[in-house]
């Protein structure tokens, strides 16, 4: 058994909601029996994005902002591996947003959490793109995750779990990570993770949370009535919870896939020279 | 040179040009001047072919092709005495000593009832004027129009007709010029941004994610078509920063990945190249240098982003930077790119410029003998199976630490741009920063060895030095010969590994040499400081002589900027 880097002890503060996650992380890759080997976790800057120093897995830790671009590069390369990228709200909606939406559209098949406190926690309580109007002198309207996402046309996996029901939450992060590996694409889960220190919303969030797939007309294969159902709960006041996007259409759409098929990809495909020299020697000499 | 309005297709004229000359066994050399818009303003192009190899665009132009008066009023200056001017006298009289008009646009349309053929005819009267062989002049609209289907190829077919036989009924044209064959055989056409894409591709590169960008686009264009079938993934990002870290993630993985851009995207990626080093990340990225800054002028020559690579970024942090001089340079060191990246864990950056990327010589076929695929201490699971621990950023003695890429079974990693200790574990230890800063930054010192070696012309002995880089080669090297026919002999240095700076190299160099005049595209002197902070002892030896118009040099320029400096 050759010894690894061992997890170290998770920076947060007792009570963040990232413990959720990175409980749910935890049993998901067990209970789908993913290796620590074949799992890469890409991590953020900001206090979400060290979650990958407290687990046995692969971890690489991007640039502020650049998770998901990293996160791709990871898949494209080796579609074998399971990847994972986490990250804040900040480093997600806001100096990583160009990333965020390219992503859906990309549609790479790799699952893509972000534990949204609504507060850039690490650098002490500034206001997010998440931000209600008045925290923190905010006075711009917040953005939401869900409703962007649901606005692009493309066959993703959408949801939205709270760090306090962390059953509702594995439940959903395994049906992504699955949803990852028939290579259905991209699946994006926004937790609602609130920050203890900064922005302690749990009692708040407790009682403003709404699961839609109770709710009638819930179907998750509809775009515009899932739209329609989560703008209309958010004018109420309240925040959808669950699963709301899941492709219909389950052939493998994921971009590795159409770009590669089963072919092993850039990692795994023999590079010695040898392996390659009649088509090397063809291209070679068609120039002219 | 040939001169009109962008979609007259002066670029088609020096095309057909080329490939004549090609086949005639001469050295062919073809810059292009363009502006940076889909259609209209002038555009021009030139050609030159030689019996001797010729990288550089001639001084005094032989004939100038103009299809409009702006043309003429553009080319004028760069003619020479004996300068002929073929014009499109369809819209105009060219007021010139040695002009020859001819209605191509008027004589075309009313044959093939489209003008756009005038290109292909003013082809077929150049061939007239030039002395070439008739059927060889033939066979080159055959090789360029026969594969693109429709009736292409039979209207240039008559374009050409037309344009010959004008020529031909015109007193004084026939064999005005002649053109001797030369001994240079299977050369082919390319450019350097060519053969970076194949110099990726046979170097064992299998991921590249790129942003278009004026002049380096043709480099993801390329890689486009000849990755996919290899099993290769190309992928145009959202921006540089995607490109980049795209690149980086798949470095991670283990896959040889490379990005291509120019000043304005390097400056969105140089967060992410800092990132690779401190992570120790393998990835080379190609700059092929335009006018700056900002957006400058997108489709001009210029060398001066080397300032900024050689101290890009916050923090200190180790890069390689390597610049070829010509196409077949360029081959063999992205190669070295990628091997060097990937030994070193490293950033490597290969330095192009517009010319090099961009202009069109003959070359020698790119060769398979030479080229090595060496992954430094890449374990295989077999040896990881072996090991008792993995340490992802193991100190050794030349900081070179051994990498399994994820997925390797048995073994994981934690890889990191914030400061880390072996394990990859975040560290503020002050001891700890220490080792790891040394373990990164001395890289460049261990390395030394396996940097591209410069190159020396000219007589050993020769008190008069050059030192210069790229595509700026070219024009030294005639410079150089022209200097050594009227009995001026000097020695020059090509510098293909650009920092670190090879001073056991360039010092022995200096100190043979009286006097040194480094030749570069930008208004600073920039390499000419680099060379200076690097040996100050040489501060009064070194000279410079700088361009920065968005037109790469001409030989006598550069002799001019001698006798100026002298």
């Amino acid at each position: 058994m050759v010894v690894s880097a061992k997890p170290v002890h998770p920076i947060w503060c007792p009570g963040c909601g990232d413990f959720g996650i990175l409980a749910a992380v935890k049993r998901a890759a067990t209970d789908l029996q993913i290796s620590a080997s074949d799992l890469v976790l890409v991590g953020g800057i900001g206090c979400s994005g060290s979650i990958h120093n407290f687990l046995e897995v692969n971890g690489l830790h991007a640039l502020h902002g650049r998770l998901l671009a990293q996160a791709v590069g990871v898949k494209l390369a080796n579609p074998a591996l399971t990847v994972v990228a986490a990250g804040g709200d900040g480093d997600g909606y806001a100096i990583g947003m160009g990333h965020f939406i390219h992503a859906f559209k990309k549609n790479v098949s790799i699952l893509y959490i972000v534990m949204n406190n609504e507060t850039y926690g690490l650098t002490k309580g500034q206001a997010s793109p998440t931000s209600p109007i008045g925290f923190e002198g905010n006075v711009e309207p917040p953005f939401d995750a869900i409703l962007t996402a649901l606005s692009i046309p493309a066959p993703n996996f959408i949801a939205r779990t709270f760090s306090g029901d962390p059953k509702t939450m594995t439940a959903i992060l395994e049906e992504a990570i699955r949803f990852n590996r028939d290579g259905r694409g991209f699946a994006f889960v926004e937790d609602l993770s609130p920050c203890v220190t900064y922005n302690d919303t749990y009692k708040l969030w407790r009682e403003k949370v709404i699961d839609v797939t109770a709710l009638p007309g819930y179907d998750p294969t509809d775009r515009k009535a899932m739209f329609r159902i989560c703008l209309e709960q958010m004018e109420a006041g309240r925040i959808p919870i669950g699963v709301m996007h899941r492709s219909k259409d389950t052939t493998p759409e994921g971009l590795e896939r159409k770009l590669l098929g089963d072919r092993p990809g850039p990692v795994l495909s023999d590079i010695r020279l040898e392996s390659r020299l009649p088509a090397y020697e063809k291209l070679l000499a068609g120039l002219n | 040179m040939i001169g009109g309005q962008g979609g007259d297709g002066t670029l088609t004229v020096s095309d057909l040009l080329g490939r004549y000359f090609r086949k005639r066994g001469l050295y062919v050399y073809m810059s292009r001047n363009v502006l940076s818009r889909i259609r209209g303003g002038h555009a021009d192009a030139s050609v030159r072919a030689s019996r001797d190899p010729n990288s550089s665009v001639k001084a005094n132009v032989d004939v100038l092709v103009a299809f409009d008066a702006q043309a003429v009023d553009m080319g004028r200056a760069e003619l020479a005495p004996h300068g002929v001017v073929v014009y499109d006298s369809t819209t105009f009289r060219a007021q010139v000593p040695n002009g020859i008009g001819f209605p191509f646009a008027t004589l075309v349309g009313g044959v093939l009832g489209q003008p756009i053929f005038k290109n292909t005819a003013a082809y077929g009267a150049l061939s007239v004027l030039l002395g070439f062989d008739p059927l060889v002049t033939k066979s080159v609209i055959e090789d360029r129009f026969r594969r693109r289907g429709g009736d292409a190829f039979e209207k240039n077919l008559k374009a050409l007709e037309i344009g010959r036989k004008v020529a031909l009924e015109t007193e004084g044209v026939a064999g005005r010029f002649s053109v001797a064959d030369g001994d240079a055989h299977d050369m082919i056409l390319t450019t350097g941004n060519q053969a970076v894409a194949l110099g990726f591709v046979v170097g064992g590169g299998r991921f590249f994610a790129g942003y278009p960008i004026t002049p380096a686009t043709e480099i993801m264009e390329y890689l486009q078509r000849y990755l996919p079938p290899l099993d290769g993934v190309v992928r145009q990002a959202e921006d540089e920063l995607a490109a980049i870290n795209m690149i980086i993630g798949a470095g991670y993985a283990g896959a040889r990945a490379m990005t291509s851009t120019s000043g304005p995207g390097l400056t969105l990626m140089t967060e992410g190249i800092g990132h690779a080093a401190i992570a120790e990340i393998p990835i080379v990225v190609v700059d092929s240098q335009r006018v700056g800054p900002s957006t400058g002028q997108p489709t001009r020559h210029e060398q001066s982003d080397l300032a900024h690579l050689a101290h890009l970024g916050h923090g200190d942090f180790p890069r390689i930077i390597l610049a070829p001089s010509d196409p077949e340079d360029a081959f063999a060191l992205t190669v070295d790119a990628l091997n060097l990246a990937e030994r070193w864990r490293l950033p490597v950056i290969l330095l192009l410029d517009q010319a090099l990327s961009q202009n069109t010589t003959t070359a020698h076929r790119f060769g398979l003998s030479k080229v090595v695929i060496d992954r430094g201490k890449r374990l295989t699971p077999e040896a990881v199976a072996r090991l008792e621990q993995y340490k992802v950023y193991e100190l050794t003695d030349d900081g070179r630490s051994a990498y399994a890429p994820p997925g390797t079974p048995g073994i994981w990693s934690e890889v990191t741009g914030n400061e880390h200790d072996e394990w990859g574990h975040v560290s503020v230890d002050p001891a700890n920063r220490h080792r790891m800063m040394r373990k990164r930054m001395e890289k460049m010192v261990h390395a030394r060895d396996e940097l591209p070696a410069t190159r020396r012309f000219g007589p050993p002995g020769a008190k008069i030095g050059l030192i210069g880089f790229g595509s700026t080669s070219g024009p030294i090297l005639e410079a150089q010969r022209s200097l050594a026919s009227r009995g001026v002999s000097t020695l020059y240095l090509q510098a293909r590994t650009l920092f670190p700076v090879p001073t056991h190299e360039i010092d022995p160099f200096l100190k043979e040499v009286d006097v040194a005049y480094v030749v570069e595209h930008n208004y600073t002197g920039q390499y000419a400081r680099l060379l200076r902070e690097s040996m100050p002892w040489h501060y009064s030896k070194l000279r410079s002589i700088l361009k920065y118009d968005g037109y790469s040099f001409r030989a006598p320029q550069i002799i001019a900027g001698i006798g100026e400096a002298a």
